[in-house]
């Protein structure tokens, strides 16, 4: 729930370039000037009932700067294949399925002989449907297993437990997250079991979480279940030179080579005690967050996508010094490098033994350099008023691997170069 | 076979000819050549070759090619099959040569059209037509030219009659025979022990019979009521001790672990000998019907994961991973009485083996040198990890078996 500078909507933009509308276009083209490829393949397409697809091959794994789609899920994951030969042989699996699965298309034929190659669950012809999947490696990767401690990501390490956080170990971490993102519940569903059936011995399940994101309610940001809009100043992912500074990490210094056009993920699910927040007062919770709830604009001004304009209420009398969007993001020149991309989606998954709601945030950000984004704002966040009524359980620090280039290229090759 | 084996093999099938049928349609030569599939979007040098045929009691796939020395293009076919007979057949498409058998059609309705693709490549073809009443009726062979560059073929497979599958099921059937009495002789330890109160020897003895047992491989009712009698799992709602109603290995095992009496124990293991001698005096015990015996080894490891190592059968002994190691055996053991005949149908079987050897043997890594086993509970997650990732892969190769090992016709039937 940091909070960072742009005003650009990009999931409206997505929405209008879905409806064909001009404005969009011009959405869709930024996007795929700047990417290169996390652009939907035809708003013409989106006309006709068809759901969009991402282009899998690129510098970049296409679900780093997409669009927030409505449905997620967290996969993290333990490598049981051997060694390097065995792991070598799971990230090529992963790859040729998700580059399918982002493709759609007819599943293999395996004849008479074999029960039937996909589960059938999108019908006989599997739908893109604005699938993403994005493959990041946790720092137990890197440990004498598969022979990779020497190109570790120079940040990558076990995700620490923070002043107010309430972590379970069971729920943190692992050698790999796969994090799928689609239109649709099913498509996601769909991925997920494709994956893990294809690399059933590979690889285990460690944990999981599943997310969603809202429509906007009733225009704008997307809000999270404490009824806040969540994201409305996140950095403009069609800035590929902000995108170059903020999210992609550079080979060189004490990177490896590889990581060059990888990010670092940092996953923070985050419990949110609801019914406690239900009964505070709005007043409270505004100045907890430092917007209107309605709005979603700053207390200093009227509109969501609003300058705060921290300047002009230096001793926060419009928005407490407390405030989470001002310790988030200052907005000030010596913090503006510690922004990040944010991908957040709620959760909802089950109750609790006094009869609470498990619900939450599922925190996603991708860094550039970990601790200078991440780790700097998330210390600077330390006992905001915030913190008693959210409750960090689980999560991790990953690398997000740079993408496949080619039909015969797969994810994580440069790790072994 | 149980009720569920049997639809289960029916929807299969079902699945399987829809599959075919879909992938075909859309196949394109440009993209059949990759490790996986792509979009077919751009399908169009590739669109399937369509079909209207017929089949009666005399003919059969009448319309495909044009008569005597038909000759069709290779690649995607796509069929639409009327059943112009007054029974439900089944319909299979052939390779002259190999007998390979590329499609089938289970008990398409009388009257009824059915739609059907395949992708085929250089060969003579046929159709075959079994009606339910009548004899047979073969089709005209057609000429099949070369499929396009790049075009991924639909798998075939040489069949295996219900006579060749009849021969392994005896085989399989005399050997579960053999190994009753070693079955019975165990039962009559344990009992020994209960009745003269040794209850340490006994619960030695209850794990050396219930592995006995469960490498027979009784997966999914393959005993029927007599498994339910010696091997019953609780009624839902109840444990192994409160269920009134439970006989068998889990009754007595949930008596041994939680310090019941001797009289009490004795009492069960009475009745459990009974109960495996009514399984040893009962015919269809060595009877295995053919169509489950191609199932077997792949159930036998599904039911390991879903109540082995999920430990729900634990009452108390915490033996689940000598359950499992003694159902690996008995997949293993079925899957041995199959080997000849899908050396050359199944391209993964050395696979397949080598999966089952080498999770048999991690599973034994947890059997300790003082002859107890680790309780499932004890592994570390990255140990339990490892097992489930084991297991896993082994069934996901094993589960083709059931397919390629359904009985079929063949042409010369």
């Amino acid at each position: 729930m940091n909070e960072q500078s742009s005003n650009a909507p990009s999931r409206r933009g997505f929405l209008i370039g879905m409806a064909g509308a001009a404005a969009g276009a011009a959405t869709t083209a930024a996007v795929t000037a700047g990417l290169g490829a996390a652009a939907p393949a035809a708003a013409a397409a989106h006309a006709a009932g068809t759901a969009a697809r991402y282009e899998f091959h690129g510098a970049h794994q296409a679900g780093v700067l997409a669009p927030v789609r409505r449905s997620t899920s967290l996969l993290a994951l333990d490598v049981t294949a051997q060694g390097a030969a065995g792991l070598t042989e799971l990230l090529q699996t992963i790859t040729d399925t998700a580059r399918f699965l982002t493709t759609g298309g007819a599943p293999r034929e395996l004849g008479i002989t074999a029960p039937p190659s996909d589960s059938g669950v999108l019908g006989p012809e599997v739908t893109a449907g604005g699938l993403t999947v994005t493959l990041a490696v946790g720092a137990s990767l890197f440990d004498g297993r598969f022979g990779l401690a020497s190109v570790k990501p120079s940040k990558l390490r076990p995700m620490e437990d923070f002043p107010n956080d309430a972590l379970d170990r069971a729920i943190c971490d692992g050698d790999l997250l796969l994090q799928f993102e689609a239109d649709d519940n099913d498509v996601v569903i769909h991925g997920v079991r494709e994956v893990l059936r294809a690399t059933r011995a590979g690889m285990q399940l460690r944990w999981r979480r599943d997310g969603f994101s809202s429509p906007p309610r009733p225009s704008g940001t997307p809000r999270n279940l404490m009824g806040f809009k969540d994201g409305t100043a996140n950095i403009d992912r069609t800035d590929a030179k902000l995108m170059d500074q903020l999210v992609w990490a550079h080979g060189g210094q004490a990177e490896p080579a590889w990581v060059e056009g990888g990010s670092y993920l940092a996953v923070r699910v985050i419990r949110m005690l609801v019914e406690f927040w239900d009964r505070v007062g709005i007043e409270e919770q505004q100045q907890m967050f430092g917007r209107y709830k309605g709005s979603g604009a700053p207390l200093t001004g009227s509109s969501e996508f609003e300058d705060p304009h921290y300047e002009r209420d230096p001793n926060g009398d419009s928005i407490p010094l407390s405030a989470h969007i001002r310790v988030a993001n200052p907005r000030t020149p010596g913090t503006e490098n510690q922004r990040m991309l944010r991908r957040a989606f709620n959760y909802d998954g089950g109750i609790d033994a006094n009869g609470n709601l498990d619900q939450g945030l599922i925190f996603t950000a991708f860094n550039q350099d970990i601790e200078r984004q991440f780790v700097t704002v998330q210390k600077r966040l330390i006992d905001e008023p915030l913190v008693d009524y959210i409750s960090p359980v689980g999560g991790g620090y990953y690398f997000a691997l740079p993408g496949a280039r080619d039909a015969s290229d797969w994810l994580g090759k440069g790790m072994f170069a | 076979m149980s009720q569920r084996s049997q639809f289960a093999l029916f929807w299969a099938v079902v699945a399987l000819v829809v599959a075919v049928g879909v992938a075909a349609t859309v196949l394109s030569p440009a993209h059949g050549g990759a490790a996986q599939p792509q979009a077919a979007s751009t399908a169009s040098a590739s669109a399937p070759h369509s079909y209207e045929l017929t089949a009666n009691r005399s003919t059969c796939g009448v319309g495909w090619g044009d008569g005597a020395n038909a000759a069709v293009p290779g690649g995607a076919q796509s069929f639409t099959i009327a059943n112009g007979n007054d029974a439900p057949m089944d319909i299979q498409l052939q390779e002259q040569g190999s007998k390979k058998v590329f499609l089938e059609l289970d008990g398409v309705g009388a009257g009824a059209k059915t739609t059907a693709q395949v992708v085929l490549g250089k060969g003579r073809y046929r159709f075959a037509c079994y009606p339910e009443d009548s004899q047979p009726a073969i089709g005209a062979t057609v000429r099949v030219g070369a499929a396009p560059h790049g075009a991924v073929l639909s798998a075939g497979t040489a069949p295996l009659t219900r006579n060749q599958l009849n021969l392994v099921a005896i085989a399989y059937g005399k050997w579960v025979d053999g190994r009753l009495p070693t079955l019975k002789k165990q039962v009559a330890q344990l009992d020994a022990d209960a009745e003269e109160g040794d209850l340490a020897r006994a619960k030695a003895d209850w794990l050396t019979a219930h592995l006995s047992y469960e490498t027979l491989g009784a997966a999914y009712d393959a005993f029927g009521d007599h498994d339910a009698e010696i091997n019953g799992m609780p009624a839902s709602g109840t444990t192994a001790l409160s269920d009134r109603g439970l006989t068998g290995f889990h009754k007595i095992e949930a008596l041994l672990w939680s310090g019941a009496p001797a009289a009490a124990v004795a009492a069960q293991t009475r009745r459990l000998g009974a109960a495996v001698d009514s399984l040893i005096a009962d015919p269809g015990t060595a009877q295995i019907d053919p169509l489950v015996i191609g199932l077997r080894s792949h159930e036998i490891v599904e039911n390991a994961i879903q109540f082995e190592l999920t430990g729900a059968t634990d009452a108390g002994s915490h033996t689940n991973l000598a359950t499992i190691d003694a159902n690996l055996s008995s997949a293993t053991i079925a899957l041995g009485f199959l080997k000849s005949d899908l050396a050359t149908r199944y391209p993964a079987l050395p696979d397949a083996e080598a999966a089952l050897a080498s999770t048999q043997k991690l599973v034994e890594s947890y059997h300790r040198p003082d002859g107890s086993w680790a309780p499932l509970l004890s592994l570390t997650r990255a140990q339990r990890e490892r097992l489930n990732a084991a297991l896993g892969g082994t069934v996901e190769l094993l589960a083709p078996v059931a397919e390629i090992a359904e009985p079929r016709f063949t042409p010369d039937e």
